[in-house]
Parts: structure tokens; sequence; C-alpha cells
């Protein structure tokens, strides 16, 4: 052991130059590559069916006329970027790392905050005011934007009409109503056809935050870092009504996403209150056609700033303030930025609603949706999409959201509202620092 | 002269030893030391992603007002206490009958007891995952043989959770442990029994006088590692309950896993979570050579 321990540090010591002469290296090799020209743009994003295909329309209308840019496509889980962006940015090394990236709106900001410099702003890149007001928000930081807004979170609520019939309601009974009259209409379905309302992860609050959000609320302040939870009477009427929703016994529980879509296609559950994006899913039951409508999202019944529309997930384009950010961005620009015939291209062939507004003037987004019964679906989300409540989603929703998620366990165990609220906020307090 | 050519000769020979050495202390020293001490240095720090800076021992005595971290404790030591003994008395009882020299089929009950330790971590951990669903196999093989009328929630209950997991370690690693028994068990001389037999003792006797006292060092090992295993699990709460309902079954490292890359990452935090593990595997593993009183170093 006493041999050992010298052996030890001079060990440490040769790595430590080791990593430090390597580190110098490194700079060198990366302040020679940033003079010369880079034509490959690699491109990190999930979901083969949405994303990844969206990048590929845009990469196919930017080709033609720049023959000196390739772009490179590569498919990735979510966690996997998450995982390989902190990773790579916090070792310093941006080898290996793309030129753009895809980053959920909820994370964007704890990236942007924890690496300063590592984002390209691309303020220059594109108009802010082109897009939908809510999502500039989140992708922006300290005055400069560094996120491209991509696809609207914009939520809807999505019914089954036949069952609503079987019940004695119709569409026109579902129009703007509020959560309570929501429940009240579920227990008569599920009276009548012995069908759960809504499915529901405990794991997973989105509907929470849903309703926060129609209330230009959100689990942390406007600064985006310090929690609020207690006093929050957006949040607190949200939990309320999650709670009269389980007692109300409209609710099938699942575990994972494959639970949650098959719940719908197999028709044992009546109505949701989701994003857009969740109509690929829905429609994926042909022999459901017909039987759907989007009506939009029902509001807080005692909070008056609560509106009928909100917003769940969407993400962002970032650029990597690695060499070649110029060539990505302005491949950003001229794609997602201003293209508004890419935006068609997304809605008739992916039904990706982006949240550019000039995009809403072509044709594709006046089109209507057989699904659903000749629904001019898409034009109903470009609506609601202009009057999502902004609200910033700051550093740390996942981290509030795993305090919130034992907390509502608690209260619907039958802990009072007010000291759940209250022990969330301790807790939240103590953690986000 | 001769002297000097002896001397000569030895710093030869240490040279040679030392040069064949050289290699794996220095890979240890750098990929095993070195991030080691780095990490040490990482957990006095604190902050989101790059904006590290020095926190002294806050990040220490953060752990104990951390409810999600005690919670994540609580489990985990739940999994150990509950666990590590059934499976450990399980796998030592497979592996006496499976000794027996009169068993027909031995090597395919062996291969079949065996098979779960060589099948990936989150392969079966997502086959677990479906077979404990709500409509699961499990839970519809319950209600046809009318032992249950409801289905159990064994994802979404965190009672029936801790169970799920429970099972799911259990039948993954008592085969592993099995075949270091099994080895063991070969290695005991068959005359001992025999001696024990001519005394008239039985086969219970035979199991808690011979068996398990020849087995100590083996028992020993094995629990060992199965401590170090629960203390580090995380592929199976990750996949079959992503540590919920809530966190009733999320473990230590799937809490780190949640401080550096599902909040904004504090790196810091994280590798003071990793000490403490580090801490209570070196407090188990002495508590374990002591309980079992073995001198052996």
């Amino acid at each position: 052991m006493k041999k050992l321990l010298p052996l030890l540090v001079v060990c440490v010591m040769i790595f430590t130059a080791c990593a430090s002469n390597a580190d110098n290296k490194n700079e060198n090799a990366g302040a020679g590559n940033a003079g010369g020209e880079t034509t490959k743009v690699t491109v990190w994003a999930w979901d083969p069916n949405f994303n990844i295909k969206a990048m590929n329309f845009a990469k196919d209308t930017y080709a033609p006329d720049h023959a000196d840019v390739t772009i490179d496509i590569i498919e990735n889980a979510q966690n996997d970027i998450v995982q390989k962006l902190n990773t790579g940015l916090s070792s310093g090394t941006t080898k290996g790392l793309p030129n753009i990236v895809l980053i959920e709106d909820y994370r964007a900001q704890s990236f942007l905050q924890a690496y300063p410099d590592a984002f390209y702003p691309l303020t220059d890149v594109f108009k802010t005011e082109d897009f939908a007001d809510y999502k500039i928000g989140p992708t922006s930081f300290d005055g400069k934007q560094y996120g491209l807004p991509f696809d609207s979170g914009v939520t809807g609520l999505y019914v089954r009409t036949d069952y609503l019939e079987q019940a004695g309601y119709t569409v026109a009974d579902m129009q703007d109503i509020t959560w309570d009259k929501y429940i009240e209409i579920g227990k008569a379905v599920k009276e009548k056809t012995g069908k759960d309302w809504i499915s529901l992860d405990p794991n997973d609050l989105g509907i929470i935050r849903v309703m926060a959000q129609s209330a230009g609320s959100w689990y942390l302040k406007e600064d985006g870092k310090t929690a609020d939870i207690a006093g929050n009477a957006a949040l607190k009427e949200a939990m309320e009504t999650y709670k009269k929703m389980m007692d109300a016994n409209i609710v099938k529980i699942h575990a994972d996403w494959s639970q949650f879509v098959a719940n719908y296609n197999n028709g044992d559950a009546a109505s949701v209150p989701t994003g857009n994006w969740f109509t690929p899913s829905i429609t994926a039951a042909a022999d459901q056609a017909g039987k759907w409508a989007i009506v939009p999202l029902p509001k807080l019944t005692n909070n008056e700033k609560s509106v009928h529309a909100s917003n769940l997930g969407g993400s962002s384009w970032y650029v990597l303030n690695v060499p070649g950010k110029e060539k990505a961005a302005d491949f950003l620009g001229a794609t997602f930025g201003s293209n508004v015939e890419l935006y068609q291209k997304l809605v008739t062939e992916i039904g990706a609603i982006g949240t550019y507004k000039p995009a809403a003037e072509g044709e594709a987004y006046k089109a209507g949706n057989e699904f659903f019964g000749g629904q001019k679906i898409v034009t109903d989300f470009a609506t609601w999409t202009a009057e999502i409540p902004k609200v910033n989603y700051g550093m740390h929703t996942y981290a509030v959201e795993d305090i919130m998620i034992v907390e509502m366990q608690n209260y619907l165990n039958g802990k009072a509202i007010d000291q759940v609220l209250e022990d969330a906020q301790k807790q939240a307090d103590s953690q986000l620092k | 002269m001769r002297e000097a050519k002896a001397v000569n000769l030895r710093n030869k020979t240490n040279v040679v030893g030392w040069s064949f050495i050289a290699i794996a202390v220095i890979m240890i020293c750098a990929f095993y030391f070195y991030p080691m001490i780095r990490a040490l240095l990482m957990s006095f720090q604190s902050g989101t992603g790059t904006n590290l800076s020095y926190v002294g021992i806050d990040n220490y005595t953060r752990l104990f007002s951390d409810s999600t971290f005690i919670t994540t404790l609580t489990n985990t030591f739940l999994y150990l206490i509950v666990q590590v003994p059934i499976m450990i008395v399980l796998a030592l009882f497979i592996s006496v009958l499976l000794n027996d020299k009169d068993l027909k089929l031995k090597g395919f009950f062996r291969t079949a007891i065996f098979l779960p330790a060589v099948t990936s971590l989150v392969a079966y951990s997502v086959i677990f995952k479906y077979l404990f669903g709500a409509d699961g196999l499990i839970n519809a093989m319950l209600l046809k043989l009318h032992l249950i009328s409801v289905p159990i929630q064994w994802i979404t209950d965190p009672f029936w959770a801790k169970i799920t997991i429970i099972i799911a370690i259990t039948w993954r690693w008592t085969g592993y442990n099995m075949i270091f028994y099994l080895s063991a068990l070969q290695n005991i001389d068959n005359s001992i029994y025999e001696a024990a037999r001519i005394d008239g003792a039985s086969s219970f006797k035979q199991f808690t006088k011979i068996t398990v006292p020849l087995l100590k060092p083996i028992i020993l090992f094995t629990s060992i590692t199965s401590t170090i295993g629960t203390l580090q699990l995380f592929d199976e709460v990750m996949n079959i309950t992503k540590g919920g309902p809530g966190n009733a079954t999320m473990t230590l490292s799937q809490y780190i896993y949640n401080l550096s890359f599902k909040y904004t990452p504090d790196f810091g935090y994280a590798a003071t979570v990793s000490y403490a593990i580090v801490i209570l595997i070196v407090i188990f593993s002495i508590l374990q050579f002591k309980l079992a009183g073995d001198r052996n170093d």
C-alpha cells in the first residue's frame, strides 16, 4: 500500500499533463478547420415518421441550389440526443457533435443556460415575428435567438363522436367547455357506453402542464428558475381537476406510450386532450375513420385567465457553435425559416404543423381531413396556435415535474391540496439552485 | 565484480517484470483512478452544465435534506434486504438439488436455470414490463385461474411495482449465483458426505453442517457481488417502471442518471450521489467480511 500511493500520484500527474496537452492540440485543430470550408452539415433528430421526415423534405428543397453542402441526417432517440449533448458539451470537446440538433422546448433553456457559447445565435437568419409568439421565449436567451421554432405542440381535444352520441351528446356540446363540464360528459359516456373517457399515465403530468399553460402559468416563475407551486392558482385547480377525473372513475391508466395509443386504437377510451402530433396515432386506426372530431381544449372552470388553447411538447432546431455553423444556419434559414412551400408539404405528407405564421395562408392548411369527417383540422390548430399563452418553461421543468408526480400521488391518497403544494414548493426550492 | 553482476541482473529482471505490468498499471490509472479522483473533486462542485464552482461540502449536506435521495436510498435498501437473501437462499437450494448424482437431465435443468443470466438486461426488462402489464399475461393467467377478481396494477401501484422489480431481478440473477455454488459443491469431497451418512446424519443436517459451512467463502462472495449489484441497480427499474409510480421504485443509480441527463445537468451533485454509493458499498463489504468472520485478505 505504501508503495502504491506514490505510484498513483505519479500516474495521476502524468495523466493530468497528458490531458491538458491533448486539449491544446484539439483547440489548434479546431482553429485550423474553421479556416477551410466544411461542406457536410450533420443533423440529429428523433422520430423517423415526423422530425426526420420533415428534415428530409427540407434537405430536398435545399439540395438542388446548394451543391457545395451535403446534409447528413442521423436519427437518434431523444434521450440519446440529450445524453450525448450533455456529455459532449460538458467535456468541452465538440468532436462528434452535429451541426444542427433538435431540442424539445421544455429542455431548451437548460441547454442554452448550462452551456453558454455552445450554440450559434440565429438572430439574423430568420424573422422571429414570423413565428408563433409562445415559441420565442423558450428558444431565445439573453436577447439572442438561438432556436428556429419547428413543430407546434398546440393542443386540442380529440373525441369519439359515436360514443358521445350514445351518451346523448353531440360535438356541438363539446365546443368551448370547461374541465368540469368535460368530466360531467365523461361520466355520462362511461355510464352509457362503459368506455373510459380518458387514458392517463400517473408518471406523466402532461395534462397538468397543458392546463397550467392554458392559464399562462407554469411550474416556474417568469425568471424560469424559481419554482411557482404554492399559491399557484392555475396549478392548484389543474391538480384538483385531475383528482376529480380520478374520483369520477372515468380514467384508464396506462404505463407507456404503446399502451396509451392502444387504448384509443382499440376503442377503450373515448377522448384525449393532447398535442396535435397525436393525429397520426389516431388515424392509424383506419376502422375508426369518421368517428373522431377535434374540439378546442376545455378551459379551467374557475380561472379567468384560462383560454381554450395550450401546448404540449414541441421542439425547435438549434445550430451548435462548431465549424460549419454558418452553412448550417443558412440551411435552416432557407428552409424552415422562410419556405412556405415546405410547410405545405409537411402538412400534407406528415401532418406536421409548424409555427411559421405565413404558412397558414397556403392551400394545404385549408384542406379538410376525411378521417375527421371533413373537419379543417389544420386551420383549427393554426388558429389555436396563435392563442397559446406565452410562458417561460425555464430550466427545471422535468425536475419539478418529478416532484409533482410524487406529490400528486400523495394528493390522490388524501393529503390536503394546500399541504401538497407547500411540500412540493419546499422540495423544489431546496433542489433548484 | 560478482556482486555488481548480481545487482545488474536483479535490476534487469525488475525492469522486465515491471514493464510487463506497466501497461496494465497505466491503463488502470488512466481509466479507473484518474476518473475516480476527478469525480471526487467534482463532488465538491455544483452548478448547471459547465458552470461548475466549488461549494465545499454543501453537496454532501444537501444529501441529508434531499427527500428524493432519501426515497431512492430507502428503495434501494428495500431491494437489498428483501431480494438478496431470497436470491441467495434460492440459488443455494437449486444448486444443491441440481448437484444430486441421481438427477436425470441435469444438463438441461442447469442450462434452463442459467439461461436468464445471458439475456440482455434491457431485453428481459421490456419483456417483464409486458408480462406484468395491466392487461399482461400474468394478470390474464391469475384472472383465468380465479385467484384474483380485478387485475393487479403490477407497474402502476407503488407496492406491486416494487414486487415486480424484485421478481424480475430474482429471475435474472438466481441462475448466475447458482453457477458459483454448483462449482463449489463439486469441489466438496464426496467422502465427507459418506462419512456423515455413516454417522447417521439426515440430508438436512448434511446441508446445514457440511454444505453451508464449506460454501461459506462462496456465499460471502455472492452476497457481496449481489449487494454491489443491487446498489447499482438501474436497467430493470429504468425499463420496467421508469422509477414510478412517482419515485416509488426509483434507485440511486437512476437518480444519478436523472440529475445528469433528465434535469438540467448538475454533474457535481450527481458525482456526490455516486460517492454516496461508493461509501455504502465499502461499508457493506466490510460489514459482510466481519459478519462472515473471514480473516483471509
